[in-house]
């Protein structure tokens, strides 16, 4: 809010106080009144005029200033109606109360949306739970009966993984995650990742190159795991022709661990590698697979945020794609220890 | 012969869970009557448990909790829950591995047979003929000749003895490679194969490892 804006809405009062000074004026003069006299009325009318605007300008200033400064410091801008005093003049009174009113009705509406989102969520963790036990008697009586072949394993293990997919992607949209961090063997977990993905690299004849890591990491391990099957799914996916690998290895920093899963696969064009943790975005590559939801990436960057690592990707078009996941040592926890 | 109790309300799972470990020459209880499971466990005395944790009554958790204060037989907790919350309460409250559905078979065996082996501290020498097997060291012995086993071929080779008399496929030798953080490949075995069998003929034992076409391996 500022004077020459605030002067120019209040023009109209302004012309007709001076409208009415100048009436005074010629009545003053018509009625032959002396020349100090009317000095003094018309130094009167102006202190006390502008006394009144200028008086109206400080408080109303005061309160909107108040409010749009602190809606631009706020990162939720609805909260700003807890962050004034409840205005003394009237005109102030009625804006407070209907910002009130109006927020109060946006978050009964948020509310319900997130207990909707809240059920949504439950219903289907519960569903994909649900949903794995006919899998498992699926898979367990085909392996009895010596039919779970190279082609059944596959289809099963597929919808395995997309079972997953909604079951993370559900975990990584809600704000109330839960995760579980404590200290956890780099080495083993990259073993399970391997073993669940075995028929999938022996079949499509990827050589999985592991070095020795024996490193600790904090965080989720079943998060993990899901963020680097995703990685390993894609290499696969991906792969190039004939000695394709995928390779696996650690650097030991002062205070990060980085791990890095590289492969010798197609690669990804330059123009889409700033894109290909964006939602729903297959790029060049998704043409040539037509599997390619688009979801994987997105998913592991956002489960990875949440956990504090920082995963990037790098790679050169028909030569190589290389993920690396840092991890943060933390000096807390050793403290602890 | 080690006896495994099953803990599992969905039919067709447990009766399949059965038939996979029968298979693979375990005694396999079921437990059909969950309102007195504890009591079922206790009077069945078995070596391993493995227990699911969403079933009527009383849910694995509580189980698990209670039997602790009686018993103390390994646990495997099976599950469809697959958060490292649920599995950090499992453990904490006394059970000895945590398994996720839908599983792998050969992974559920591989884990069954490490607990059981743990618990049993079954020795590292497997005998075999007049032959001495050291898994710890990697060596097998022939009356006073001695050779050394990669750890590739000491896996191989245990894993078809302690499966004796019966065709293991390549891909369970596979899983028990990978299992131990030794990712070959298709090649890669065949060639440890080779290489193991031209050992065990050096110390005198000429094909004892059998190739079934189209199935896999046995020693018998």
């Amino acid at each position: 809010m500022n004077l020459k804006d605030y002067l120019k809405d209040k023009l109209i009062n302004i012309l007709i106080l001076l409208l009415s000074y100048f009436i005074v004026f010629l009545l003053l003069i018509a009625f032959k009144v002396k020349i100090s006299l009317i000095l003094v009325i018309t130094f009167i009318f102006l202190i006390t005029n502008t006394l009144l605007i200028m008086g109206d300008y400080y408080k109303k200033k005061k309160f909107y200033n108040n409010i749009l400064n602190n809606i631009n410091k706020l990162d939720k801008a609805y909260l700003v109606l807890e962050t004034i005093n409840k205005p003394e003049f009237y005109e102030g009174k009625i804006v407070y109360q209907i910002l009130y009113e109006i927020n109060k009705s946006m978050c009964e509406n948020v509310n319900l949306i997130e207990e909707q989102l809240l059920d949504f969520k439950d219903y289907i963790e519960m569903w994909i739970h649900e949903v794995k036990r006919p899998l498992a008697s699926l898979s367990l009586t085909l392996n009895n009966n010596k039919l779970l072949d190279i082609k059944l394993k596959s289809i099963l293990k597929n919808l395995e993984d997309y079972l997953e997919q909604v079951l993370y992607y559900v975990r990584c949209e809600n704000a109330a995650s839960d995760y579980y961090i404590k200290e956890v063997d780099l080495g083993n977990i990259i073993k399970n990742v391997g073993i669940r993905n075995m028929d999938d690299l022996l079949n499509n004849k990827v050589d999985f190159k592991v070095e020795k890591i024996n490193l600790k990491v904090y965080t989720d391990s079943k998060w993990l795991e899901f963020i680097l099957n995703q990685i390993i799914n894609n290499s696969i996916k991906y792969k190039k022709g004939k000695n394709s690998y995928i390779k696996i290895s650690a650097i030991d920093n002062v205070d990060t661990i980085k791990l890095i899963i590289e492969d010798n696969g197609i690669g990804i064009p330059k123009s889409d590698i700033k894109e290909v943790f964006k939602k729903t975005f297959t790029g060049e590559n998704g043409r040539i697979v037509p599997s390619a939801t688009g979801m994987g990436l997105y998913i592991a960057k956002n489960l990875c945020s949440k956990l504090g690592h920082k995963i990037e990707i790098e790679s050169i078009f028909n030569e190589y794609t290389r993920v690396s996941i840092t991890f943060a040592k933390n000096k807390f926890y050793d403290v602890l220890k | 012969m080690s006896k495994i109790m099953i803990i599992e309300d969905d039919e067709v799972l447990s009766l399949e869970l059965k038939e996979l470990l029968t298979l693979n020459g375990y005694e396999v209880e079921l437990v059909k009557d969950f309102k007195n499971t504890i009591d079922a466990i206790l009077n069945y005395n078995p070596d391993l448990l493995l227990l699911d944790i969403n079933i009527p009554y009383l849910n694995g958790e509580v189980i698990l909790q209670n039997l602790r204060k009686k018993s103390n037989v390994p646990v495997i907790m099976v599950t469809s829950r697959n958060t490292d919350m649920d599995e950090a309460l499992s453990i904490s409250l006394g059970a000895d591995d945590y398994i996720t559905k839908p599983y792998n078979p050969n992974i559920l065996l591989l884990r069954i047979n490490a607990i059981l082996k743990r618990v049993n501290r079954i020795s590292n020498i497997i005998n075999y003929k007049t032959l001495i097997i050291n898994t710890q060291n990697g060596t097998i012995k022939n009356q006073d000749k001695e050779i050394i086993l990669t750890k590739n071929e000491m896996i191989i080779f245990a894993y078809l003895l302690n499966n004796k008399d019966k065709i293991v496929k390549r891909d369970e030798l596979m899983t028990s490679l990978w299992n131990n953080e030794e990712f070959i490949n298709d090649n890669a075995l065949t060639v440890n194969i080779s290489r193991l069998r031209s050992k065990l003929f050096k110390l005198g034992y000429n094909n004892i490892i059998e190739t079934r076409k189209g199935q896999g391996y046995i020693i018998s």
